[in-house]
């Protein structure tokens, strides 16, 4: 006896023992379908009595194994059950003889034996027997399981019989020895007379008694023979037929308290490894009435009682099963019958819930030698050790022995290698080493299991899967291998080999080196590309894809917005809909949301469709080699979207490096970015960002809108070498370019479409920025007329803009230094502007102090203005939905001085209604300066060189330019609105001044404003009084340098008239004209009382006067003698009562030049 | 208390002793002695001086802390038995019952021979596992010396995790352990 039977269990005992075999010619599938509804008949209640017999069936079974069928009876095979195939009546002899010589294998231990013919077409001539069975065919034989019943109670008849036939056999026969294969020779020659002898064999039947008592059903009895052949072959000192008794013993008390039996619905075995199929499945169905009857009632008390006695208790059970186990393992030939053993007591002990014993009864299963096993018989012992561990719930010890029997599947003794097996026997282990092949679980918390196995593990099911011919499992099996124990795979365990010598896989020399691994992959993908779909496994285990989301390693994923030309805005009033917060507070210190809602918040700024958009993540490379990754893309939801993959190259072991993703979305929506796409070692992998919860991104959300055209500016100055001062909006583009002050340059902007949509409008813009100078007049200036008129703009087509830049700071030179002068006002005499200011001039950067920063304010110092046109365009689909783009150019211009008004006063002109301002004029410039204005001639300055200028202007009046609308007034403060008056008031001047520059070395010219230079007073006697004055002498206007003529004695006629231009009403006043000569040298003559005389008074009286009224008063002079004369006009001003004064520049009246010349002869008589 | 010990003995019944008897036997006798079919030559020479060949310390969560053995050993092999002695260390732990798990004794004692090694378990409070496995044919080793190699290694293992450095969790790197664990495992004097 040399095969075991690893699922005997100890309820095995109580059953007889029927081969079905087929005979002849009969087709598998066939047969077993007849067996699987024999084996259904596994317990047949016996009429007439309480018992029931169960039957285990075999369709296979060693006649060696049946010579042991004396030592334990339920291994002699007492039924034969043959199935043929008999397709005629003359077929029939042959069959029966073949029938007849297979019961003969198992003739001297068979009870009854039964055919099944199948197929018969026609009668058989022969009479009819009780042990043959006709079907016309398989699928027709409804009483096969009534015959089979009957068949069982037959041979149950013969089992009584020969029970009761052994039991009462007290007589003084002679009891034959009965004995096991192995020990017949041992017995040659002995003394048969002796009482040893005749003990060993009452104890020996006794024995077998107990063994055909638990078969028929007598639990009780079999206990009581049990116990009795204890006691006697204890005495004679025959251990393995005692240890035989006490297994029967432990058996009985098994069935006894365990009805639901041992073998445990578990046991998934595989049809190549178990013999009697079936029979664990029935296991469990069985009723045990020799426990406890169908009712639950024992019908005879008394008996149960004792058989309470002479059961063994749980504890017992093991005890005894451990003592037969040493009895038996004093045998060597009997090592099969001590593993069936153990085998038994593991199996109670596993119901019993005492793992620990068990692992004690196993391992001493290990180390039973059972001689030389074959290769097939050592995979079968190992994977039932692995059963019998997992049962009480030793997993690692399973998974460790399963292992076992997998490297076994493939040792290198065997010649053709159950690589599937193998592959197959690997996957079970999985659980035992806590390893799930889901990449989704592993990533879940950090790394728990042992690694060191789990690497091996996985070595082991990839170099299977290789060899089973799968590629494609051995590289997934790879991947995830890489995947997550790639820290593991650190230079530690790779000094680990191969493991239990025998066991080992020869050709596995599957290096554990990190490079080696990733090669080894490489060599797999060659053949067949590792991809994202789930692998089936033909016994439907499913392989989840494995991403590589470790190589290269991603540690943050941003969104990158559009470059700030093409970002797209949303017109204003449609945006404030979208400003929906969620919060009722404008800002909170508290950040509510978790890491979950990062992912799916929305990013504030939109892509747009058409227009590639960039997605940044940080990767860094753990490998210690160079990582090639390919077909790096995106992975996203919600909107159609072209990703353009990258293939990028990163170095050993580096450090974070950025690789932006591009791709284009082709339609318009939300957008998810919730992956990436990467091809390592020739695996692609969809790394999604839900599983990677190591990276950090600012949101993965965005919309996309409708697409919009897109404009390229290109310009005619040169591009700015430095960027703008910092500022808040960033630029798509600046330029930059040198003036000196008061210079205008003409600035040609391009704008070309190079998108795909019409462009269907343009605004343009300018702010100024950053700039702390006083500008005057306007920096930039367009047309945009004529580019408007092109549109809407064809992709492809450009248009262009003129702008002119104008630049006009403050010309004041250093107002800091004439501070001092001018605070005595400017007196209308004007400054002496010789030496005072030069020395301030001439001492520039040597002698100032140093770190003193109001002296930067030096009208030297090159000034910078800056501005930032800004384009406005749109069209398309995204026009529709409210959007468009900015286009920004930055304009920065170094303002270098070009001249300086030093200091400016005002000459009275000979002429009321004029003056003469003055100017001190400084070339700050190096180059020879021309200066000129309106009707003058050029004033040719040096470098800093300073000189005055006089410029005779007439006085302007500014009521005449147009006043604020009353709007406006009303919401501007009063400040603003004064600084705004000033500032026409000042562009009048500089405009009618027109005064320009010119350097003709360097063909440069410009305008000079005087706007910053003109303060109150200046502006006071620049301008034309509110009351205006017209003296009238002889019917002509007089003014200062107009000689009125008159004659002698001829009365001339004078009118004053009062224009009131000013907002009040003005008067009364009193004006009194006094004659004067003037001799030229200083002395003036006011006595010419008798030279001139008045007709009527001298002395007139103005009434009140309205505005924009005139008052005119008439009077006449009578010159006596010839001679210039002068009159004064002398205003007295009336209206003291109400308090205000006017100011006197109101009352510049000019002064009247008369010529009294010679009357004619004929007057004078 | 002695008194009533004294009174006890006798109580013990002839049967029961000697059951207790055979059952030293058995495992004696069954377990280990008649079936030895692997046959190992030279073993004695090797290591029958060193006191421990394999030690390892397991997480909590069942994952090597530490794992040492002696070098001209196969690695994988120990971390097989030690992975497989888990097996064991869990079921002795989970038989004590809840109520009792404070008092519980830390030592485990052996927690199953293999052919060439014996396999000796220990678990803290924390339920942080020490493992010792040792040549089987080490037979001069007793159990108290064995008891007092698992409290130095507690003791070390204690002050590793005193380090406010090191992580809970983390493999062992500690020098100071690392160097108990070799004196354990170097020729006893």
């Amino acid at each position: 006896m040399s095969i075991p039977d690893y699922m005997q269990c100890a309820e095995d005992h109580q059953t007889v023992l029927v081969v079905v075999q087929p005979v002849g010619i009969v087709p598998e599938d066939e047969f077993f379908r007849i067996y699987k509804r024999i084996t259904s008949v596994a317990q047949v209640s016996i009429r007439d009595s309480q018992r029931n017999l169960y039957i285990r069936y075999r369709h296979h079974y060693l006649p060696e194994n049946n010579e042991w069928g004396d030592f334990q009876t339920h291994r002699k095979v007492v039924g034969l059950i043959s199935v043929t195939t008999c397709r005629s009546a003359k077929e029939w002899p042959q069959t029966s003889d073949r029938f007849h010589c297979q019961k003969d294998v198992f003739g001297a231990t068979l009870y009854d034996s039964r055919l099944l013919v199948f197929g018969l077409q026609g009668e058989i001539a022969e009479q009819q027997r009780t042990d043959v069975a006709f079907y016309p065919s398989y699928d027709v034989c409804p009483d096969v399981e009534k015959r089979v019943e009957d068949f069982v109670e037959s041979i149950f008849i013969v089992l009584e019989t020969k029970r009761l036939d052994r039991a009462t056999d007290k007589s003084g026969d002679k009891i034959p020895l009965l004995c096991v294969p192995f020990e017949k020779k041992d017995f040659v020659g002995l003394d048969t007379d002796s009482r040893h002898y005749k003990k060993r064999c009452q104890g020996r039947m006794r024995k077998h008694v107990g063994d055909l008592c638990l078969q028929a059903g007598m639990l009780q009895d079999a206990l009581v023979h049990y116990h009795m052949a204890v006691e006697l072959l204890r005495s004679v000192n025959d251990f393995l037929w005692l240890g035989a008794a006490l297994e029967g013993l432990c058996s009985a008390s098994v069935i006894f308290h365990y009805p639901g039996g041992t073998a445990g619905k578990a046991s998934g075995r595989e049809p190549s490894l178990a013999h009697g199929q079936g029979q664990a499945a029935d296991a469990g169905k069985r009723h045990r009435p020799g426990a406890l009857t169908a009712n639950g009632i024992s019908a005879d008390t008394s008996s149960e009682i004792g058989r309470a006695k002479n059961c063994l208790g749980p504890e017992d059970i093991i005890e005894k099963y451990k003592e037969a186990i040493s009895y038996y393992g004093k045998y060597k030939n009997a090592g099969v019958i001590e593993l069936e053993a153990c085998v038994k007591a593991v199996r109670v002990l596993a119901i019993q819930k005492r793992a620990m014993e068990a692992s004690e009864f196993l391992q001493n299963a290990v180390y039973i030698n059972l001689g030389q096993l074959s290769e097939e018989e050592k995979i079968q012992r190992y994977s039932i050790l692995s059963e019998l561990y997992h049962l009480i719930g030793f997993h690692r010890k399973s998974a460790f022995f399963k292992r076992v029997a997998a490297m076994q599947c493939v040792a290198p003794t065997i010649p053709e290698p159950g690589w599937r097996a193998c592959y197959k026997l690997l996957l079970e282990t999985l659980s035992g080493y806590s390893l799930c092949l889901d990449p989704k679980d592993f990533s879940k918390g950090s790394h728990r299991g042992w690694a060191a196995v789990q690497v091996r593990l996985l070595h082991e099911l990839v170099y299977a899967s290789r060899r089973m011919g799968n590629p494609g499992l051995s590289v997934r099996h790879l991947s995830f291998l890489l995947q997550t124990m790639l820290d593991l795979l650190s230079d530690k365990v790779c000094q680990i080999r191969t493991t239990e010598g025998h066991v080992c896989l020869g050709a596995l020399t599957l290096d554990q080196k990190k490079k080696e691994v990733t090669q080894s992959l490489e060599n797999y993908t060659s053949k067949c590309p590792g991809g994202m779909e789930v692998l089936t496994l033909p016994d439907g285990l499913k392989l989840p894809p494995v991403p590589l989301s470790k190589l290269p390693i991603v540690r943050s994923v941003k969104l990158l917005d559009l470059p700030v030309s093409l970002r797209p805005h949303k017109q204003k009033g449609l945006l404030e809909n979208n400003m929906s917060s969620k919060s009722p507070f404008i800002y909170s210190p508290i950040i509510m949301h978790t890491r979950g809602e990062e992912r799916t918040k929305k990013i504030e700024f939109r892509w747009v469709q058409g227009d590639v958009c960039e997605v940044q993540l940080m990767v860094y490379n753990p490998m210690p080699f160079e990582l090639r990754v390919e077909h790096m893309g995106l992975l996203t939801s919600g909107v159609e979207f072209e990703a353009l993959p990258a293939a990028l190259s990163l170095p050993a072991e580096s450090g974070l490096y950025p690789v932006t993703l591009v791709g284009v979305p082709r339609t318009a929506g939300n957008i998810n970015v919730n992956g990436y796409h990467t091809s390592v070692f020739g695996v692609t992998s969809d790394c999604l960002l839900d599983g990677l919860p190591s990276v950090r991104t600012s949101g993965c959300v965005v919309e996309v809108i409708p697409s919009l055209p897109r404009l390229q500016l290109s310009t005619s100055l040169p591009r700015s070498a430095h960027p703008l001062r910092p500022s808040k909006e960033e630029l798509s583009s600046s330029v930059s370019v040198q003036l000196f002050n008061g210079e205008t340059q003409q600035l040609i902007i391009t704008l070309e479409n190079i998108g795909s949509e019409d462009l269907e409008t343009l605004e343009v813009t300018s702010k100024a920025c950053n700039t702390k100078e006083k500008l005057f007049g306007e920096f930039l200036s367009w047309d945009l007329e004529e580019a408007v008129s092109q549109l809407p703009l064809k992709p492809g087509q450009s248009v262009t803009l003129t702008v002119n830049v104008k630049v006009r700071l403050d010309f004041s030179g250093g107002e800091n230094l004439l501070q001092d002068l001018n605070d005595d006002g400017i007196s209308v005499t004007g400054l002496p502007i010789s030496s005072p200011l030069r020395q301030v001039l001439k001492p520039r950067a040597e002698t100032k102090p140093l770190g003193s920063e109001s002296s930067k304010t030096d009208y030297n110092h090159v000034k910078t203005l800056e501005a930032v046109m800004t384009f406005k365009y749109s069209g398309g689909a995204g026009k529709v939905e409210g959007y468009y783009r900015d286009l920004s150019l930055g304009v920065h211009v170094d303002v270098e001085p070009s001249v300086f008004f030093t200091k400016v006063s005002t000459l009275p002109a000979t002429r009321t209604r004029q003056c003469h301002l003055l100017l001190d004029v400084f070339n700050s410039t190096e180059h020879e300066l021309m200066v000129s204005a309106n009707n003058n001639q050029d004033l040719v300055l040096h470098p800093s060189e300073c000189q005055r200028m006089a410029i005779q202007v007439a006085k302007f009046d500014f009521h005449t330019l147009p006043q604020p609308d009353q709007e406006a007034v009303r919401y501007t403060n009063p400040k603003l609105l004064e600084e705004e008056r000033l500032h026409t008031q000042a562009s009048m001047i500089s405009s009618t001044l027109g005064i320009t520059w010119n350097i003709p070395s360097v063909r440069r010219q410009g305008e000079a404003s005087v706007e910053g230079v003109l303060n109150q007073l200046v502006l006071e006697h620049l301008q034309l009084a509110p009351l205006q004055w017209d003296v009238v002498v002889n019917g002509k206007p007089c003014d200062c340098d107009i000689i009125a003529d008159c004659k002698v004695g001829d009365a001339v006629p004078l009118e004053v008239k009062l224009t009131n231009r000013s907002m009040n009403a003005v008067g009364p006043f009193a004006l009194t004209v006094v004659p004067f000569q003037d001799y030229q040298n200083g002395v003036q003559n006011y006595d010419l009382q008798d030279a001139v005389t008045f007709i009527g008074s001298n002395t007139f009286y103005i009434d009140m006067v309205k505005p924009t009224e005139n008052s005119v008063c008439m009077g006449a002079l009578l010159f006596l003698y010839t001679g210039d004369f002068y009159l004064n006009i002398k205003f007295q001003d009336d209206s003291a009562g109400q308090g205000k004064e006017l100011p006197p520049s109101w009352f510049g009246l000019p002064s009247v030049h008369i010529k009294a010349l010679e009357a004619p002869i004929e007057a004078g008589a | 208390m002695l008194t009533r010990l004294k009174t006890q003995v006798p109580l013990f019944s002839m049967n029961s002793y000697t059951k207790l008897r055979e059952k030293l036997k058995l495992s004696g006798l069954s377990f280990a002695s008649t079936h030895s079919h692997v046959i190992r030559l030279g073993r004695h020479s090797r290591h029958n001086s060193k006191m421990a060949v394999c030690i390892a310390v397991i997480a909590k969560e069942n994952y090597p802390l530490f794992i040492r053995s002696v070098p001209i050993q196969n690695e994988l092999k120990f971390h097989y038995t030690v992975h497989t002695s888990l097996d064991v260390v869990e079921e002795k732990i989970s038989a004590v019952g809840k109520a009792m798990a404070d008092q519980r004794e830390l030592y485990l004692g052996l927690l199953y021979p293999t052919e060439d090694y014996k396999v000796y378990g220990y678990v803290t409070n924390s339920k942080v596992k020490f493992v010792i496995v040792v040549d089987s044919s080490n037979t001069s080793l007793r159990d108290n010396e064995i008891r007092s190699m698992f409290r130095k290694l507690h003791n070390s293992f204690t002050d590793v995790m005193c380090n406010p450095f090191y992580n809970p969790g983390d493999t062992i790197q500690s020098k100071a352990f690392d160097s108990i664990v070799s004196a354990m495992m170097v020729q006893a004097s």
